[in-house]
């Protein structure tokens, strides 16, 4: 199914689900106000989605804003956001019967970062980017330019385990099987492992030097949820709001294993970043901890219960063995 | 007017001369974003490429991070000891009309009945050469606040693109100080035409706008309007990168980082998007997104220009451009209820 067309039955199922009361919200991306943007659309009102849009540039993880709504929600969905979204009702902060997933199989997300890194120039300077197949076609004043998909897509993305939701009610457009070559989506981390110990501190000192303590990247993570993070608490205080960087270290390490087993390699905590800190290094880093040692996927499989909330005898062979 | 102008080839001489004097900075990458850093004194590729930096100038003034004083205790008691002051002049070089006029915005609060040492003593101790822009980002909205991609409000000495030269204009006495070097010839009158079109075309060039005719009176008639704001706050995911990051934002927490007996009373920023800002020891009354996105706006638009006369805003378009989720303050101005 071609995209305008898969975009024209999201609109029409949106629309009709608002109309019938079957959802009291649409959670799903529009236009955003810059150029090859999307922003979230959250709402309640039927005339409002005719303003939904499916594209190359659908970066959030919308499953973030599930826990703050009340009421049934019909919520657009990546692969990688269906299995935050699998994760969140597994752990119970969303009901399975509260949401009408509206599942899109996706491709692959344009990383902008990288493309402006092909071309040398800034993204206000480019007039079209669009997508054909295993290439990515940038037009700079008048002229096109084709990129690998390797080359510009998201590492996630490009490592991606599920492009098409497993869980969902309405599926929108053909599913999308996962690409053969995760392996490109690797590359920073491989980079990274390659350094000696002292090498990566230096690395992760000068990286973390420049955060400036947002916390972009938790917020806008589906699976920080905590009410209050421990970074908040004043008694005991764990964490001065000073942004040293030997405190934001701490408060990254302390993220990636508090969201151990729930982090689906979506990407939205570096993307979110402002200041370029390379923090799927991270969390992928973890999250494939997670699958050696416990064999575990967030969000692959619905019934398998929350990897921190139960024990295998077996395990202890494994973990000390 | 004695206007001088410079030939691009030759600009790495006027921070080399400034160098002596001053500890120079300029737009770089360095650290892995683009913020205002020491000039090695080489590279000045920085005009290639450069539209605006990411971290605004104000941490050159309000540093994300600083030391007030450290103390320690001993058998008399408690004893503070100051930081030591900084003996060298600093000079940004590059500073984007909208982060110059921030400052001007930033100095309102802290030059006011309280005289902010820290904040002052840098101010007072800096000189700022300001580029114009010829290129803007789409999300730069400078001229609906009365700024233009090249006004010199709050710069010492202004260059502006002219083709080949940069035409530099002394705006301050400080401004005036800066222009010894040799490379400098006189501006002729074709330059300073030169510099109207330059001007003129950066404008043009700024293609967002937001229109601020009665703002705060708007925003005074709607703010009980829970439902206006609710609709506006709802993708917004309370990160701190619009207030961090914004070139008027001033906000800030004190802490003290202690072992034992002795520590340092440290002053970082804060952000009101943050619910921990207003947590008191009996309530929040900010505990709901949408009551601290009114705070932020109404801070910018209502408030500011309720206390100074000014509105807090100077159109860099960093809160649209680095927000995760493109919540586009334009957008939110451009809709708030007329309230009639």
């Amino acid at each position: 199914m071609i995209n305008s067309a898969r975009q024209q039955r999201l609109i029409d199922e949106a629309k009709a689900l608002l109309k019938q009361g079957k959802v009291r919200w649409i959670i799903g991306f529009e236009a955003g106000s810059l150029k090859f943007t999307t922003t979230p659309l959250i709402t309640a009102d039927a005339g409002d989605t005719s303003r939904l849009v499916i594209n190359s540039f659908i970066v959030n993880n919308l499953s973030n804003f599930l826990p703050e709504l009340e009421g049934r929600i019909g919520i657009v969905a990546k692969g990688c956001d269906s299995r935050s979204i699998v994760s969140l009702i597994q752990d119970s902060k969303v009901r399975r019967e509260d949401v009408v997933i509206l599942a899109v199989p996706c491709s692959g997300l344009i990383d902008l970062a990288k493309v402006e890194q092909l071309i040398g120039k800034d993204r206000d300077e480019i007039d079209a980017i669009s997508r054909k197949d295993d290439k990515v076609i940038v037009t700079l004043a008048g002229a096109k330019r084709e990129f690998s998909i390797s080359e510009a897509l998201y590492d996630n993305c490009l490592a991606c385990e599920l492009p098409t939701p497993q869980e969902y009610d309405i599926l929108l457009g053909e599913p999308i099987l996962p690409s053969n070559e995760p392996a490109a989506g690797q590359k920073k981390l491989d980079e990274l492992k390659k350094m000696s110990p002292e090498a990566r501190w230096q690395f992760w000192k000068k990286e973390l030097e420049r955060c400036i303590r947002c916390y972009a990247c938790r917020n806008a993570c589906p699976a920080c949820y905590c009410q209050r993070c421990f970074v908040e608490e004043t008694e005991p205080q764990w964490l001065l709001p000073i942004p040293h960087w030997q405190d934001n270290l701490m408060f990254q390490i302390t993220m990636d294993i508090h969201v151990a087993g729930r982090c689906t390699d979506c990407g939205e905590c570096q993307r979110a970043c402002p200041v370029n800190i390379p923090l799927r290094s991270l969390t992928k880093e973890m999250y494939d901890i997670v699958a050696d040692l416990f064999h575990f996927k967030a969000g692959m499989d619905k019934e398998a219960l929350p990897l921190m909330t139960h024990y295998e005898q077996e395990e202890a062979e494994d973990l000390i063995g | 007017m004695a206007d001088k102008k410079i030939n691009k080839r030759d600009i790495a001489k006027l921070p080399n001369e400034w160098c002596r004097e001053f500890s120079v900075l300029v737009p770089s990458r360095e650290s892995g974003t683009v913020a205002m850093t020491r000039w090695d004194g080489k590279d000045i590729g920085f005009l290639d490429w450069y539209r605006n930096t990411v971290v605004p100038p104000r941490d050159s003034f309000l540093p994300l991070i600083e030391e007030m004083f450290s103390f320690y205790k001993d058998k008399d008691g408690y004893n503070i000891e100051l930081p030591p002051p900084k003996e060298q002049k600093q000079l940004i070089f590059g500073i984007r009309p909208c982060d110059a006029r921030a400052l001007a915005i930033l100095d309102m609060t802290f030059n006011d009945g309280y005289q902010d040492p820290y904040y002052l003593g840098r101010r007072q101790n800096t000189v700022l050469v300001g580029i114009g822009c010829t290129k803007a980002y789409d999300s730069c909205f400078c001229t609906s606040l009365g700024n233009s991609p090249t006004d010199t409000t709050g710069v010492d000495l202004m260059l502006t693109d002219i083709g080949e030269d940069f035409l530099v204009e002394a705006i301050t006495d400080a401004g005036k100080e800066l222009l010894t070097t040799s490379s400098l010839s006189k501006a002729t009158e074709a330059d300073q035409a030169r510099a109207k079109v330059s001007e003129e075309t950066a404008r043009q060039k700024v293609t967002r706008n937001i229109d601020i005719r009665d703002i705060a009176q708007k925003l005074r008639a709607s703010f009980e309007d829970q439902d206006f704001w609710q609709k506006v706050a709802a993708k917004c995911i309370s990160c701190g990168i619009c207030t961090l990051l914004c070139p008027t934002c001033y906000c800030f927490d004190i802490n003290d980082e202690m072992s034992k007996a002795q520590g340092v009373r440290c002053r970082s920023l804060d952000s009101c998007s943050f619910p921990i800002y207003t947590r008191m020891p009996m309530e929040n009354p900010r505990t709901e997104k949408w009551r601290r996105v009114r705070n932020k706006v109404c801070h910018k638009y209502e408030f500011y220009p309720m206390l100074f006369d000014a509105i807090a805003c100077t159109g860099c378009g960093r809160c649209i451009r680095l927000c995760p989720v493109n919540w586009d303050i334009i957008q939110i101005i451009e809709s708030v209820p007329t309230g009639a």
